[in-house]
């Protein structure tokens, strides 16, 4: 309070900025914070969704060749992660039981209600890529089972056994096709979740254009982050060997999505605070007050600033391949957590801020509540557990069919 | 011949959802606009709680009488009282309201009559502070207000202590 | 000294309610018809009660008037009493905006005004320039975000301007409560649905008053309809003076204007 009181200078206008925080008032409905863990949940889980599809689009469409160790694997893994991004929401709702309003009822003005049938269109277009790619493993697999088993695997392979190459040149143009209006869809997939955000005028931190740009971009940073590590760790525990060309190609591609990302995110920041319009003094009072740790400390050194030094250091110094994917390891680790901050400093941070302008909140995460602590933990492990029984249906390494 | 099974069973995936869409939508929507009309049939049956103070006269004419001739004529009897519903149903009487006593009163005028809140402009209120109104006016300091007045109809009984002490003109 | 002096009608009563006290004949006694009629025929708002309502023809506004409030509480309670409304959350609330001599501002809400102000801050250092209280409620808002946001159609405006909730149809998603600017709404806990402020629909609807203006003692809250040209609120919106509203800037367009609202009102 006192630094706002001394760098404004202007301590005698009623209206300045110290004097409005002075009396740290907040409206009475607005001590509640609303939107809690899940909802930072559901933009991370869908975050990584996106981030694995792009690294499966650079390899199926842009022909990246140096990605084909991941691309099977970043499918299973957005599709795993995908499966249960319903659950967050469906576990913030008041009323889950009617959820399927939003399905039946969805108001055209408003951007959560596209959720609905922009989750099932993706998870649809999704479904049939992994089923088209793995369509020579499952044919393989019908003829080796029996009873109700064959029958699945006789419907997913929509009854065919034809593995011929015009067949397996036809599938891989049905690839490339629904990859190519997977891009988009899954731009849309996370991209409406930060309009949600950037849509609500009512509250400083998010409404602006960049919002969906901001999330977009820093959604990708955790999806490839989390392919590197996940290959990483995978493939160490299995004692297999890691491809370092993959690995290299995969660092690059983080790397220029995070500086897009750490750079709007920054603009964001900036150009707020130099336009000192509104009631920026709210933002700044909470960037420099209550979040001064989360978001100074932990979201930009630590997260952002260490991993760009790395990222750099990595791009010019030449190094050996394990010291590489230590390092590689390591920044995909950080950045995963920076990605998950950030998600918390704008959903849960924007909602302390009252909206009378003149005080925050607290949140305090409970430890046993449907949107707890213990909650959040469950949630993001379930997607591993899903990972790990796709793995033993659709093998993850492209190699492992040849070896 | 794959991918006429796979077309079909997208198209039937969305025509069930179509259906399914059609058949679960609730009818009265898009009546009025993009949503339930029936759900202002369905506002308007919120039970109203609260009479109004002209209900409370009809069956209270005796109190009615001196709280419309008074400085409170303003102040809703259910405030203080509590409200119609819990008291009378159609044109029964369902429960007995509470009336305040003693230092109740007096915590229930400081409310609004308290002069140590400046925010009340003599033009609206008129306000006092305690317990220097009791000096002021020269009586026990463990009075409540009640005991000078009326708390229907405030300057009752001061107006007519100071007809008969020849402070005020009768009438 | 006594102060109430009983009619005889009321000695009557109470002589009858004491001696058949307890018993069914004594309750029945009291259950005699008391000649009340009901509701509808204390119409307040006028042209409303008789017949036919037109729901696309209706213009209601709702003035607060600063410069007469006193921070009673009084409408607080009256709103708590209407709709049973839980503890911790508020459908109307009477801030208190208090300023010093440096021209500092302190604002506070204890309990949301539900008890009224009857104690002075303790915590301000300095000499008190002026205080003025500012009830707060739903603006009605004529191009509301609330609606604008919500997923299912649960909130939506009513073609006679009231923005409502459908409380069978909201799935409890809380985007309606980031969106307004004005913090109106609220998740109530036990039906875990959104619930705000409804400018008393079910009363107005019957030509009664919002509950907050009935029981307001100094005219501080003030509703009409801007089709009745006798109304307090046609006379004072149609006429010169200073109306203002609650964060012009968001672009709402409220329907609720304050009148004698200072700039330090947020």
């Amino acid at each position: 309070m006192n630094t706002l009181l001394a760098s404004t200078g202007m301590v005698s206008d009623s209206m300045g900025p110290a004097n409005m925080l002075l009396s740290n008032f907040v409206f009475p409905n607005d001590l509640h914070v609303h939107w809690s863990m899940m909802i930072v949940l559901y933009p991370y889980i869908t975050g990584l969704v996106d981030g694995a599809f792009i690294i499966a689009a650079l390899y199926y469409l842009f022909d990246v060749k140096s990605l084909r160790p991941v691309a099977r694997f970043s499918l299973l893994f957005a599709l795993a992660f995908l499966a249960i991004a319903t659950l967050p929401l469906l576990l913030h709702l008041g009323r889950p039981e009617r959820n399927l309003n939003m399905l039946l009822t969805p108001s055209p003005s408003s951007a959560m209600a596209g959720f609905g049938y922009i989750y099932a269109v993706s998870m649809g277009v999704l479904v049939f890529i992994i089923l088209f790619i793995y369509r020579p493993v499952l044919v393989e697999l019908r003829s080796t089972s029996k009873g109700w088993l064959q029958l699945l695997y006789r419907a997913i392979t929509f009854d065919s056994i034809d593995l011929s190459d015009d067949a397996l040149k036809l599938d891989a143009k049905i690839i490339r096709f629904l990859v190519a209006i997977g891009i988009p869809i899954a731009a849309v997939l996370h991209g409406y979740v930060g309009f949600i955000f950037g849509g609500v005028k009512a509250n400083p931190t998010w409404s602006t254009p960049l919002m969906p740009v901001i999330f977009l971009f820093s959604a990708c940073v955790s999806g490839i982050s989390a392919i590197i590590l996940a290959y990483i760790i995978i493939r160490k525990f299995k004692a297999r060997p890691i491809d370092n060309g993959c690995i290299i190609t995969m660092i690059k591609t983080l790397t220029g999505f995070f500086i897009l990302a750490f750079s709007f995110e920054m603009l964001e920041v900036f150009s707020h605070s130099y336009l000192k319009s509104g009631y920026h003094h709210m933002v700044e009072g909470l960037l420099n007050g209550v979040l001064a740790n989360s978001f100074w400390f932990w979201q930009v050194k630590i997260g952002s600033v260490l991993p760009l030094l790395v990222l750099g250091l990595m791009g010019i110094v030449k190094m050996r391949s394990y010291v590489y994917n230590f390092l590689a390891a390591g920044v995909s680790a950080i950045l995963l957590i920076q990605v998950l901050i950030m998600r918390w400093n704008v959903v849960i941070g924007g909602q302390l801020m009252s909206k009378s302008a003149r005080g925050y909140t607290e949140f305090h995460p409970l430890w046993f509540d449907k949107e707890g602590i213990i909650a959040v933990i469950i949630v993001m492990a379930i997607p591993f557990a899903i990972l790990f029984v796709l793995g033993k249906i659709f093998p993850f390494w492209a190699e492992d069919k040849e070896g | 011949m794959r991918l006429v099974l796979v077309c079909i069973s997208i198209l039937v995936m969305v025509g069930l959802g179509f259906l399914f869409k059609r058949l679960l939508r609730p009818d009265s929507f898009g009546v009025y606009g993009s949503y339930r009309a029936d759900a202002i049939n369905e506002a308007l049956e919120v039970p109203i709680r609260h009479g109004t103070n002209g209900s409370c006269f009809k069956c209270h004419p005796f109190e009615a009488k001196i709280h419309k001739a008074g400085l409170h004529k303003t102040i809703s009897c259910e405030f203080c009282h509590g409200t119609y519903a819990d008291h009378v149903e159609g044109d029964k009487k369902t429960g007995t309201l509470p009336v305040k006593t003693g230092d109740q009163i007096t915590t229930l005028c400081l409310r609004c009559h308290n002069t140590e809140i400046k925010a009340r402009s003599e033009e609206v209120i008129k306000t006092v502070a305690m317990p220097d109104h009791l000096r002021d006016q020269q009586v026990k300091l463990t009075h409540t207000c009640n005991q000078c007045h009326h708390v229907h109809a405030p300057l009752k009984y001061i107006n007519r202590a100071k007809q008969i002490t020849g402070l005020m003109e009768k009438g | 000294m006594k102060i109430n002096d009983p009619s005889p009608d009321m000695k009557k009563r109470s002589f009858l309610k004491n001696v058949l006290n307890g018993t069914i004949a004594g309750s029945l006694y009291l259950v005699y018809p008391m000649g009340a009629g009901s509701l509808e025929t204390l119409e307040q708002i006028p042209g409303i009660g008789d017949g036919a309502y037109d729901i696309h023809a209706q213009e209601f506004t709702f003035i607060v008037d600063i410069t007469r409030c006193i921070g009673c509480g009084s409408c607080c309670v009256a709103d708590k009493r209407e709709y049973n409304v839980p503890d911790g959350n508020y459908r109307t609330w009477v801030e208190r905006y208090v300023k010093g001599f440096s021209d500092q501002i302190y604002v506070d809400c204890p309990n949301g005004g539900l008890d009224g102000y009857q104690t002075p801050r303790s915590d301000i250092k300095e000499e008190i320039r002026d205080t003025f209280f500012v009830p707060k409620l739903c603006n009605m808002c004529k191009e509301a975000p609330c609606v604008q946001v919500c997923p299912v159609g649960a909130t939506f405006i009513t073609p006679d301007g009231f923005v409502l909730v459908d409380e069978k149809r909201c799935v409890g998603c809380a985007y309606c409560i980031q969106a307004c600017p004005y913090s109106v709404r609220f998740i109530n806990p036990v039906t875990r649905v959104v619930e705000k402020c409804t400018w008393c629909y079910h009363r107005v609807r019957k030509g009664l008053l919002p509950a907050c203006v009935e029981v307001c003692p100094t005219g501080a809250r003030k509703f009409g309809s801007l089709k009745d040209e006798t109304s307090e609120v046609y006379k004072i919106l149609k006429g010169p003076g200073v109306l203002t509203v609650l964060r012009k800037e968001m672009g709402t367009w409220p329907a609720l204007y304050y009148k004698g609202a200072r700039r330090e009102v947020v």
